[in-house]
């Protein structure tokens, strides 16, 4: 089949998949079954009729007699507007690496973040997690107890303890003693560290993450003889390769790049579109953007890797490499001062090396890409530090250990025996995790909202962060507790942070230390580019041959991290980029291995790594090399984590050969990929050309003009529409996260999303085209469509959805009687039912809503809205100055997160609005066009740069 | 056997067939009108509170402007209630040792906040913005009520949707002139100018105020 599908049984065309993508509501004859004791009669409906009807009778009783009390403050701080929101800057600190936010706050609380426009590393968008830090700020399960072997103790006691430490320390010069944690960036902590390790030079400090970067770390280090960060700018780059990169997902600062990247992507706004080449055993987002994507295992990837080497560096022949291969080196070659290559941290250090050799050779240093000194304090390889600290511990070296915001006890097998030979151990942690409860003193952690802090971004930019809220629950800042092993008395943390930045504040302090934190970045404090130079060992550097035979490969869960946010539910219920799961981490398989294991996706498999076993769920994963698995660790965590998933990490620690053999049983994943499908028989949701076809044909997305005489014209003094770029988007969630904390959109939890009851408004859509072996890959953002002529709308029969006079499509909750019937007239599917009182049911503290928008009860229909409080606030203010609403005044929470621009809202009845002239683009395109619903959010045709001289499918 | 209808059984029949009827049209009428009474709306029922708090010395009598109390109402979404640190503005100086304003000293004293049982309240689903209503030239008592005669507050208006409503299709004759806003004893004279004048003098109206997204999100 041509066209494009979303899932195996769509493109299989299996009977059972088909019956059930007809239906609007599938999983309803089975929810029911489930939920009722028995098999109820006719009589047992009627009767719960009757209830329902006496129940309803009962709520209409309620008197008028205003409910509820009013709480003004003692004090009220200065400048605080009942209702009008303030913003305040900081930073989301993610693996140590700093993305500047500027958090919302509602009567003093905070209730929203937005990328901080002044920093290099997020230039006013956010990644999901950075979204979703809102909730995690607020969960009630945080750690809040001091405790000392499991039974709860308080502050002043962990001080003696501390004390009796720095006595130990004092008698050995600290040969005890031992520091774990992250990658650190933050100067104060930094400091701290250092002073610590002046103070007791005997002691020792131990880094760890358990997705380090470490290959990238000792390839600099062969090919420039000392660690280094490569700072890309991939807005000059007009070719790029990825070999199996993480360069728009993982890396520190990926928000930054993936905008850099996508400001080259579009045909209509770039002179000169760039082109990017992906080689890759498994899917990435920069995969799945690029215009050229190459399966390739991990044998066959070292093999053409070393192909383009040996051509770039060395002239040497591509002939019995792929056929793609010369053109692709030719294509960089021709690029010369404009190509980068860039190679994930999966990859062994030496292919590190030849790429920095590569980079260079290819003039791209100081255009497409700069060098600077290493953003992180002691850049280190992390599991060798880890190792040696294993090491010393099992030797009885240490006596006090102390870890600060890591869980190595989860993260890190072996780690948890290991510790058992320490006599005192203290973890600060921000949540009562494995590590803080197989440690002797375990202490909350400040949140990063909660105190003093300073981190560095990417570039090495310095952004200070500022207390958003006083403390929820107490706690230790990171910096407190290192000082705390030198200084019996240490200064307030904010003495701390003033301290690092008092010397290079110079005179006006006071004024300094204001605009800083005003801004979100310290001013000047981007790393100086690097002079090194390249090492003749670079070129040189030879990676291993990988064996042959089924490899594994451990990455980090797309939506958790590392596990650091397991316990978040927006993120464990936020569908991972390409296979939509949620809650649930299965063993990726390839297409083929399924195939001949006769495997479909939740059968259990045994998965054997290095002898160790484990019985989990596969899930196919098109687009995956034959000979390679992909594990994503994070989830299946023990304490917190919220009890789903796999734990996957005591299989990781070794370059591993996996087998996996067919196990009897199923398990239940809930993968939102076969929910709301558009007609399942459509095969060109998403609109895309070729830049060829593109220059011949630009209006190729428009298949046929529209009789303007159907057009509604609304008479209001703005008309508000959406425009979404298809070439930018990368598939990152982000959005999907901001609007669920924009919009008080409720998690609903495995069950119900298996049952298609998730309650996401803004849904991204993965479709692939070609076969399952080797896939393109679009993704297409799903939100309401606020069409002129809407078919929800005529089918309420209380009026509950209507249309303003701006051109909203309007959802009058306080109206709706849950009838469903416009969900089940909408062609887009984007409409969201409250089964239950998911609102209600959510774990989270009332003050952490936004207050702007309704929390939705039982039985109402639900969908996105255009950010209408947005659209209300801007509007009561212009009405208040007596003006209209500026172009560009209103920005929605998806349009404001997203890191590659890909969103634009706006009045399209004001000329100057950007909305408008994103809908001038000849690519611009209705989605379902034939339905004549003339949606406002209209969609740009994706258009792509393949390589004329590669044949391929990829149309 | 005699018959079981007596000569009486139609009376009865019939006077039963009515009675049904009329306790029907009663129910139907008390299901009606029973939630339309002040009573239930609560309209003119004062509410009791932790401190007794006049309008009518403070407005009526002392003079003191809305604003005093209720700070930042002209940008502000809600109508929010003073801080303690306002009452004691006056009250640190005069009435320090009153027993009715003991709640308050303690408030300050402690850092609680007073608790103000709600005299007026609307749906979670209603967004009722005070700064444009002010900034559009409707005076607080058009809601409020004559406030500044209020010994205890109550609620003056039954604040039902149709009470915004009559105001939202024809705003015109409720709107006065700015200076006139905080004047809870404001009324319409011949120097007033006219309704379509003030429309116009506001930019009323500048979108169409009966969508429902002006009210509900």
């Amino acid at each position: 089949m041509s066209g494009q599908w979303r899932c195996i049984e769509q493109l299989e065309r299996d009977p059972a998949f088909l019956d059930r993508a007809a239906r609007e509501f599938p999983m309803l004859a089975e929810a029911l079954a489930s939920e009722r004791a028995g098999t109820p009669g006719r009589r047992q409906v009627l009767r719960l009729f009757g209830a329902a009807l006496a129940m309803g009778g009962l709520a209409a009783c309620t008197s008028g007699k205003p409910s509820g009390v009013l709480i003004p403050a003692v004090r009220i701080p200065p400048g605080l507007v009942p209702g009008q929101p303030d913003h305040y800057a900081t930073a989301h600190v993610h693996a140590g690496y700093a993305l500047g936010t500027v958090v919302t706050h509602q009567m003093d609380r905070p209730i929203k973040v937005e990328g901080n426009p002044n920093h290099p590393s997020s230039l006013g968008a956010t990644d999901p997690f950075a979204q979703a830090e809102v909730l995690s700020f607020y969960d009630p399960a945080r750690e809040a107890q001091v405790m000392n072997r499991g039974q709860p103790s308080d502050r002043q006691h962990l001080l003696t303890a501390v004390a009796d430490a720095r006595a130990h320390m004092a008698a050995d010069k600290g040969a005890g003693f031992r520091l774990l944690t992250g990658t650190v960036t933050s100067p104060t902590l930094a400091a701290q560290i250092d002073r610590l390790l002046q103070t007791w030079p005997a002691a020792r400090w131990h880094q760890w993450e358990p997705f380090s970067r470490d290959n990238a770390l000792k390839g600099a280090q062969i090919a420039y003889g000392s660690a280094i960060d490569v700072v890309p700018h991939l807005d000059a780059a007009d070719v790029i390769l990825g070999i199996d990169s993480d360069l728009i997902e993982g890396v520190p600062g990926w928000v930054r790049f993936a905008r850099d990247l996508t400001s080259r992507r579009n045909p209509t706004r770039t002179p000169h579109m760039s082109r990017i080449y992906a080689i890759e055993p498994a899917p990435t987002l920069l995969g799945s953007i690029a215009d050229h994507r190459f399966v390739a295992g991990p044998a066959a990837l070292h093999e053409t890797v070393m192909a383009i080497t040996a051509a770039i560096l060395h002239g040497g022949s591509t002939a019995s490499a792929p056929p793609w291969v010369q053109p692709l080196v030719d294509d960089l070659k021709a690029a010369h001062g404009r190509a980068f290559i860039h190679a994930g941290p999966d990859q062994p250090a030496e292919l590190h090396a030849l790429i920095h050799a590569m980079n260079e050779a290819l003039g791209g240093r100081g255009s497409t890409y700069d060098l600077i000194a290493p953003v992180a304090h002691r850049a280190e390889a992390q599991s060798d530090s880890l190792a040696a600290l294993v090491a010393d511990t099992q030797a009885g070296r240490v006596t006090t250990l102390l870890i600060i915001d890591s869980n190595p006890v989860f993260t890190a097998p072996g780690f948890a025996e290991a510790l058992q030979c320490v006599p005192r151990s203290v973890a600060i942690t921000g949540e009562a995790d494995e590590t803080a409860q197989a440690c002797t003193w375990s202490a909350p952690m400040t949140h990063a909202w909660e105190s003093w802090a300073d981190a560095r971004g990417h570039d090495g930019t310095a952004t200070i962060l500022q207390p958003q809220a006083l403390p929820l629950y107490g706690g230790i800042a990171p910096a407190e507790a290192v000082a705390l092993f030198t200084d019996p008395f240490p200064s307030p943390v904010l003495a701390l942070v003033q301290a690092t930045w008092k010397p290079s504040f110079g005179g006006d302090f006071a004024s300094a230390w204001r605009s800083a934190l005003a801004a979100g970045v310290v001013s000047n404090t981007a790393s100086a580019k690097s002079d090194a130079k390249l090492r003749p060992e670079a070129a040189r550097a030879t990676p291993a041959t990988p064996p042959s035979g089924m490899r594994i490969s451990f990455r980090p869960d797309p939506s958790l991290s590392d596990g650091r946010y397991a316990s978040n539910p927006w993120l464990q219920e936020l569908p991972r980029p390409f296979t939509k799961l949620v809650w649930d981490n299965p063993l990726l398989i390839p297409p083929a291995l399924a195939d001949r294991l006769k495997l479909r996706n939740g059968d259990l498999v045994e998965l054997s790594v290095n002898g160790r076993r484990m019985t989990m769920p596969v899930w196919m994963q098109p687009g995956q090399a034959a000979d390679t698995l992909v594990a994503w660790c994070g989830n299946g965590r023990r304490v917190a984590g919220l009890h789903a998933g796999f734990d996957l990490y005591p299989l990781t620690g070794q370059n591993a050969t996996a087998t996996v053999n067919k196990a009897h049983g199923t398990y239940r994943l809930a993968s939102t990929i076969h929910h709301n499908l558009l007609f399942p028989d459509i095969s060109d949701v998403v609109k895309h050309a070729t830049l060829q076809t593109f220059q011949t044909r630009p209006n190729f997305a428009k298949e046929v003009e529209r009789p303007e005489i159907y057009h509604r014209h609304p008479p209001g003094p703005a008309q508000w529409a959406m425009s979404v770029d298809l070439n930018s988007c990368i598939g990152c969630n982000a959005c999907v996260i901001a609007c669920q904390a924009e919009n008080n959109i409720p998690t609903v939890g495995k069950e119900q999303v298996e049952m298609e009851r998730e309650m996401q408004w803004l849904r991204i859509d993965r479709y692939y085209e070609g076969t399952p072996e080797q896939p393109t890959t679009f993704f297409q953002p799903m939100l309401c469509m606020h069409c002129e002529k809407a078919p929800c709308e005529l089918v309420c029969p209380v009026g509950a959805t209507v249309h303003d006079s701006e051109g909203l499509n309007v959802m009058v909750y306080n109206r709706c009687i849950g009838t469903r019937f416009c969900s089940n007239n909408c062609p887009y599917k984007v409409r969201r039912f409250n089964f239950y009182d998911y609102g209600g049911d959510q774990q989270r503290p009332a003050v952490s809503w936004n207050p702007d928008v309704t929390v939705r009860g039982r039985g109402v229909m639900e969908k996105c809205t255009y950010c209408l409080q947005r659209i209300a606030a801007a509007r009561i203010t212009a009405d208040r100055e007596n003006r209209h609403v500026g172009p560009q005044e209103v920005r929605t929470a998806c349009q404001a997160a997203c890191p590659t621009q890909a969103f634009t809202f706006g009045d399209q009845s004001n000329p100057d609005s950007d909305v408008v002239k994103r809908k001038q683009s000849p690519l611009d395109y209705e989605l379902l066009e034939d339905q004549h619903t003339h949606p406002r959010t209209t969609y740009e045709a994706l258009v792509r740069n393949p390589n004329p001289k590669i044949a391929e499918t990829r149309a | 056997m005699a018959a079981i209808f007596g000569p009486g059984a139609n009376l009865a029949a019939k006077l039963g067939l009515v009675g049904a009827a009329a306790l029907t049209l009663a129910g139907l009428g008390w299901w009606w009108g029973s939630p339309r009474t002040d009573y239930k709306r609560n309209d003119n029922w004062f509410v009791d509170q932790t401190v007794p708090f006049s309008h009518a010395h403070h407005v009526g009598g002392l003079g003191l402007d809305c604003r005093f109390c209720h700070i930042q109402i002209e940008n502000a979404a809600t109508g929010s209630m003073p801080p303690t640190h306002v009452c004691m503005t006056c009250h640190s100086q005069i009435w320090t040792n009153a027993k009715l304003l003991e709640p308050v000293r303690d408030s300050l004293a402690n850092n609680t906040p007073l608790v103000w049982n709600r005299v007026t309240n609307v749906p979670d689903y209603v967004y009722f913005n005070h700064s444009i209503h002010i900034a559009k030239g409707v005076g607080c008592s058009e809601c409020h009520g004559p406030v500044d005669r209020m010994d205890l507050t109550y609620k003056a208006k039954d604040m039902e949707m149709t009470f915004c409503i009559d105001c939202h299709v024809n705003p015109g004759p409720r709107l006065r002139p700015a200076d006139q806003i905080y004047n809870t004893e404001w009324h319409r004279t011949a120097n007033t100018p006219s309704p379509q004048a003030l429309m116009e003098q506001y930019h009323i109206p500048s979108r169409d105020l009966l969508n429902c997204s002006v009210c509900h999100r």
